[in-house]
């Protein structure tokens, strides 16, 4: 049982205009075989929120903590903190060219463990997972994510959240850009990793079409930078029939926030 | 399409743009002789010379007498004598055909390299053969050499040849590389000269008429490498395939000039250079020129040079020159980048959990590994990917050095 708690966290990021402050005191806990939403309009910090958690250079923490398990991820690097527990998958997973996926996921999970996996059971799970998530073998000898349409890549983003093990996976919009089909085989191995190891999900997303597919215990709206209102699987329910206009600050649209 | 008969006209020194330049291009203008005295003692105001540290090559501007301490030897790849029904051996007097028939010296350094010295070693190909040939090139010491290579392949041979150059030497060296109509041919040029040594080279590339070359360049040793590379065609379908790999640290000068002309139709070519540059004083030039002459009706040429700079500290020059005298070709493009790390490559990686410097490592391994793979011959990739797997560990603790190698 693992607790990931975000305290009253502020952030910033630098711009052509100056540092811009995007998080506002954001604070939330999420406990091991927890589903969180997180739902908000465009704008209002919650990419921001995935990627000053994971460590983003271009992100600025201000103040605030978030501990995992009692030690405070900000203090850390962006590897230590994958390594403390903690998985990011990308609405925008990067090309990196040259490296094979076979290469870059026994490395990534050698420097995760502490130690490299034995190598029979190793590809013996690698090709078991690329099945599950209807992934062609070849994908293993391309260069990661070189080349991937927008489903591969987040069948490639879930593949390593299920390798690798982790205790929170905090996923950014892993639904835009999937069809129907890769909406639910992609949902089906977030719930698989949940299944097999108690993993905590932070789930940021604009539609609920894919909480039909991950269920979430609790559902959060947030705008301008902090959790403005928390509830039940109905609130999700409840947005989809209102929208975000409500959260909003007086007198914005939500394309002016944008 | 047939082969269409164009007289180029002369070009008019007075008027150079009235009628398309005669010489290989309005660029390169230096004269083509095997006389030292018909060039001039370079000098960084000269075009050809403007990124070369000259002072440092000095030695290399008069002919001179050489040591002969060079070492040569030629044999399979794996080490076994080569089978002489497809490559026979031969040493001739430099002026000796097939001595001296690609193309004629080109600068000061060429010039000189060819009068320094009287024999040439000659490598002649044919057939299907079975297994890379390897010259090795050893160097003994620091006293000035020279040497003259020729390698030759006859029409519709298939083979593939790798030159290793170790050992500490200063080395003026020429090399003519003559390929048949429709043979399928690779050369691998490796520099991996100790501290110390200095290397010269000029090379004189002819690609037969419906014949496909790939031409790698590797320098990773060595404290000066400059190579000036001069291509053209000996009739149309022709296809070059250019590529180079370099790793300059502290106080190295890498250089190398690759000189395209299209002067047969519907030839294809393509030159990707790649380098890594690592601590204070490492310098490398890329100069790349692609010539299309009126002659070259459908040429396909694409030329691309990257530089990953690991450090602050180093230069890295990247030029790339495109002169087109036809305009009914199907591409000529070029791309030229210098620059550090990716911060968002790097970001992913370690998102994984792979520390910041194994992340630089897999991104300059990637950097490479494919340009590497087309090298084409599995046991000098592997090598080659052993020497950059080296370096990247160097200054690290023997435990890590020990993991890496075991990958």
């Amino acid at each position: 049982m693992s607790t990931l708690e975000i305290k009253d966290l502020y952030a910033s990021v630098e711009t052509k205009e100056g540092r811009k402050q995007i998080l506002k005191g954001a604070t939330l806990t999420v406990n091991s075989n927890e589903t969180h939403a997180i739902m908000g309009p465009n704008g209002s910090g919650k990419s921001t929120l995935a990627y000053t958690l994971a460590g983003h250079p271009k992100y600025f923490v201000d103040s605030g903590q978030a501990l995992l398990d009692g030690e405070d991820l900000l203090k850390m690097k962006a590897d230590e903190r994958a390594k403390a527990g903690l998985f990011l998958a990308m609405q925008y997973p990067v090309e990196v060219s040259g490296v094979s996926m076979t290469n870059f996921l026994r490395t990534a999970k050698t420097e995760i463990d502490g130690k490299a996996p034995a190598i029979r059971t190793w590809t013996k799970d690698l090709q078991a997972a690329m099945k599950n998530l209807r992934m062609d073998p070849k994908f293993a000898s391309r260069s990661v994510n070189e080349g991937f349409s927008g489903g591969e890549k987040k069948r490639a983003e879930v593949l390593q959240l299920e390798l690798l093990k982790r205790k929170f996976a905090i996923l950014d919009e892993t639904d835009s850009g999937l069809d129907v089909d890769a909406l639910r085989i992609v949902s089906e191995g977030v719930n698989r990793a949940k299944e097999n190891t108690g993993l905590g999900i932070l789930m940021v997303t604009h539609y609920t079409r894919i909480l039909k597919y991950i269920k979430p215990d609790i559902v959060h709206v947030f705008a301008d930078g902090r959790f403005v209102k928390t509830g039940g699987p109905e609130l999700a329910d409840e947005l989809e029939e209102t929208g975000y206009d409500q959260y909003l600050p007086e007198g914005a649209t939500e394309s002016a926030i944008a | 399409m047939a082969e269409q008969e164009i007289t180029i006209p002369a070009a008019d020194p007075n008027d150079p743009y009235a009628v398309p330049a005669a010489m290989p291009s309005s660029a390169d203008n230096e004269p083509r002789s095997f006389k030292v005295g018909d060039f001039a003692i370079p000098n960084r105001k000269q075009e050809d010379w403007r990124y070369t540290p000259v002072e440092r090559i000095e030695e290399f501007f008069d002919v001179f007498t050489p040591s002969g301490r060079t070492k040569v030897s030629v044999t399979n790849i794996d080490g076994t004598p080569v089978d002489g029904t497809n490559v026979q051996v031969t040493t001739v007097d430099r002026a000796q055909a097939p001595s001296g028939t690609v193309m004629k010296p080109n600068d000061r350094v060429s010039a000189v390299e060819w009068n320094s010295g009287d024999r040439t070693l000659v490598v002649s190909l044919s057939g299907e053969l079975v297994q890379p040939v390897l010259v090795d090139v050893q160097g003994n010491d620091a006293a000035l050499d020279s040497l003259h290579l020729v390698l030759e392949a006859a029409d519709r041979t298939h083979g593939d040849i790798v030159v290793l150059h170790n050992g500490l030497a200063r080395l003026a060296e020429g090399v003519e590389i003559v390929t048949g109509a429709d043979s399928h041919i690779s050369t691998t040029f490796v520099q991996e000269w100790e501290k110390g040594s200095k290397h010269v080279g000029n090379q004189r590339i002819h690609v037969g008429s419906g014949a496909s070359l790939r031409h790698a360049v590797v320098t990773l040793g060595g404290d000066i490498v400059r190579i000036r590379m001069d291509q053209d065609f000996g009739g149309p379908q022709g296809d070059l395939n250019m590529l180079g790999v370099y790793f300059a640290e502290a106080d190295q000068h890498v250089e190398h000039r690759t000189m395209v002309v299209h002067n047969y139709a519907d030839c294809r070519s393509r030159v990707v250079y790649k380098g890594a540059l690592d601590g204070k004083g490492a310098h490398s030039t890329w100069v790349g020129n692609a010539l299309i002459k009126p002659t070259a009706p459908n040429t396909d040429s694409y030329e691309l040079n990257r530089n990953l700079v690991l450090t602050d500290g180093p230069i890295a020059d990247s030029e790339p020159n495109l002169e087109i005298e036809n305009g009914n070709i199907v591409g000529a493009g070029h791309a030229s980048s210098v620059g550090h790390f990716d911060d968002e490559e790097l970001f992913y990686l370690q998102s994984r959990g792979v520390s910041e410097s194994e992340a630089r490592k897999l991104v300059v391994r990637g950097f490479f590994a494919d340009l590497i793979d087309q090298i084409g011959v599995p046991s000098i990739a592997s090598h080659l990917m052993d020497v950059i797997e080296r370096r990247l560990a160097r200054g690290e603790s023997a435990d890590i050095q020990a993991v890496l190698e075991d990958k």
